[in-house]
């Protein structure tokens, strides 16, 4: 049997100010809040991980620097976000220096060149590796050996952190 | 003169509720930003420094520049395991040939026992040789990146009396034979 109201409370509602509970919320968002705040870096990630290819894996600990930005992807080689050479010619070639990557590599060196000789800024001849983890070594060899020729011989590789 | 609160104007107290809503604007704003900046992934980096260009070599940490007693330890990373050699000698494996350090029944390369090796070797050259802090790394072409970095790590530190210290941290690259 359904239960019927009686016509007289049918229209009656409560008094007019309805108090939400917000109590569980707050500590909820607290606690949130007090985590997000603890893994936050203050320096913010000035390196931005490559979105299309996974770097290697590795246990070091030391913080990655901001240099010139040379990924090593499974089709391209891309300098500053600029593809440069396409790995299949890379591999069909028996050259161990890639001419083209050398000739965008020396441009950015003489521009670093010069920014040394106006403003002081000292040219460093770093330049940050991001490899793709299933790259063959001899790619690997291929492109340092170019950056080594290019004016840029501090090498950075670039890795995720394993967590231990 | 205080004057004395009158008796009479007291109520019964109410319950005092403190408007939140401006905390939870900030909440609301607070948490997407942090949510979209937080660094999950933690980068990291392994240092490589070369001479500036030399001709010949290719990738080599040093140049020979005085005749000094030098290890040259050298990996040589194959599809078999690792080989180990140095300027004094070149270390065998279990049956007197093949790879220094065979790979694992699973087919995994065992870079624990790599490790010990390149401890104890640590430990002997360490006061004898100028370059006991370095390492080069050859492998064959068709290694993975993944492995060559594996290798280094393997190479860096080891664990003494739950210390980490330095084994070989210097790497340097070596080209094989394309």
């Amino acid at each position: 049997m359904a239960f019927i109201p009686s016509r007289s409370k049918r229209h009656t509602t409560d008094s007019g100010d309805v108090k939400l509970n917000l109590n569980s919320m707050m500590d909820m968002f607290t606690i949130i809040l007090l985590f997000l705040l603890k893994v936050y870096s203050t320096g913010g990630q000035m390196v931005q991980p490559s979105d299309y290819l996974t770097l290697p894996k590795s246990t070091v600990e030391k913080v990655p620097e901001v240099a010139l930005d040379l990924s090593i992807s499974k089709e391209w080689v891309v300098l500053n976000d600029k593809p440069v050479v396409k790995i299949s010619d890379l591999l069909s070639s028996n050259n161990i220096v890639i001419p083209k990557l050398q000739q965008q590599l020396l441009m950015y060196a003489n521009e670093a060149e010069k920014m040394q000789e106006r403003y002081g800024k000292p040219f460093s001849g770093m330049v940050s590796i991001q490899g793709d983890k299933s790259i063959p070594y001899k790619v690997l060899v291929k492109v340092m050996a170019t950056c080594g020729k290019s004016k840029y011989p501090n090498m950075r590789l670039y890795v995720y952190q394993k967590s231990s | 003169m205080a004057f004395k609160p009158s008796k009479r104007s007291r109520r019964p107290q109410e319950d005092a509720d403190p408007n939140l809503t401006p905390i939870m604007n900030l909440m609301v704003v607070l948490i997407p930003l942090l949510l979209s900046s937080a660094q999950f992934i933690k980068l990291g980096m392994i240092e490589i420094n070369l001479p500036p260009a030399s001709a010949g070599t290719v990738t080599q940490a040093e140049m020979p520049k005085e005749v000094d007693k030098k290890l040259n330890l050298t990996v040589t990373i194959t599809d078999k395991g690792f080989y180990l050699a140095s300027s004094m000698a070149v270390a065998l494996g279990e049956k007197g040939e093949g790879p220094t350090i065979p790979k694992m029944a699973d087919g995994a390369y065992n870079f624990g026992e790599l490790n010990t090796l390149l401890t104890k070797i640590k430990k002997k050259a360490t006061g004898v040789f100028k370059d006991s802090d370095q390492i080069i790394i050859v492998a064959e072409p068709e290694i993975e990146y993944q492995t060559v970095v594996s290798t280094m790590d393997a190479a860096r530190t080891f664990e003494q009396e739950n210390q980490t210290e330095p084994l070989f941290p210097s790497v340097a690259l070596s080209a094989t034979v394309m």
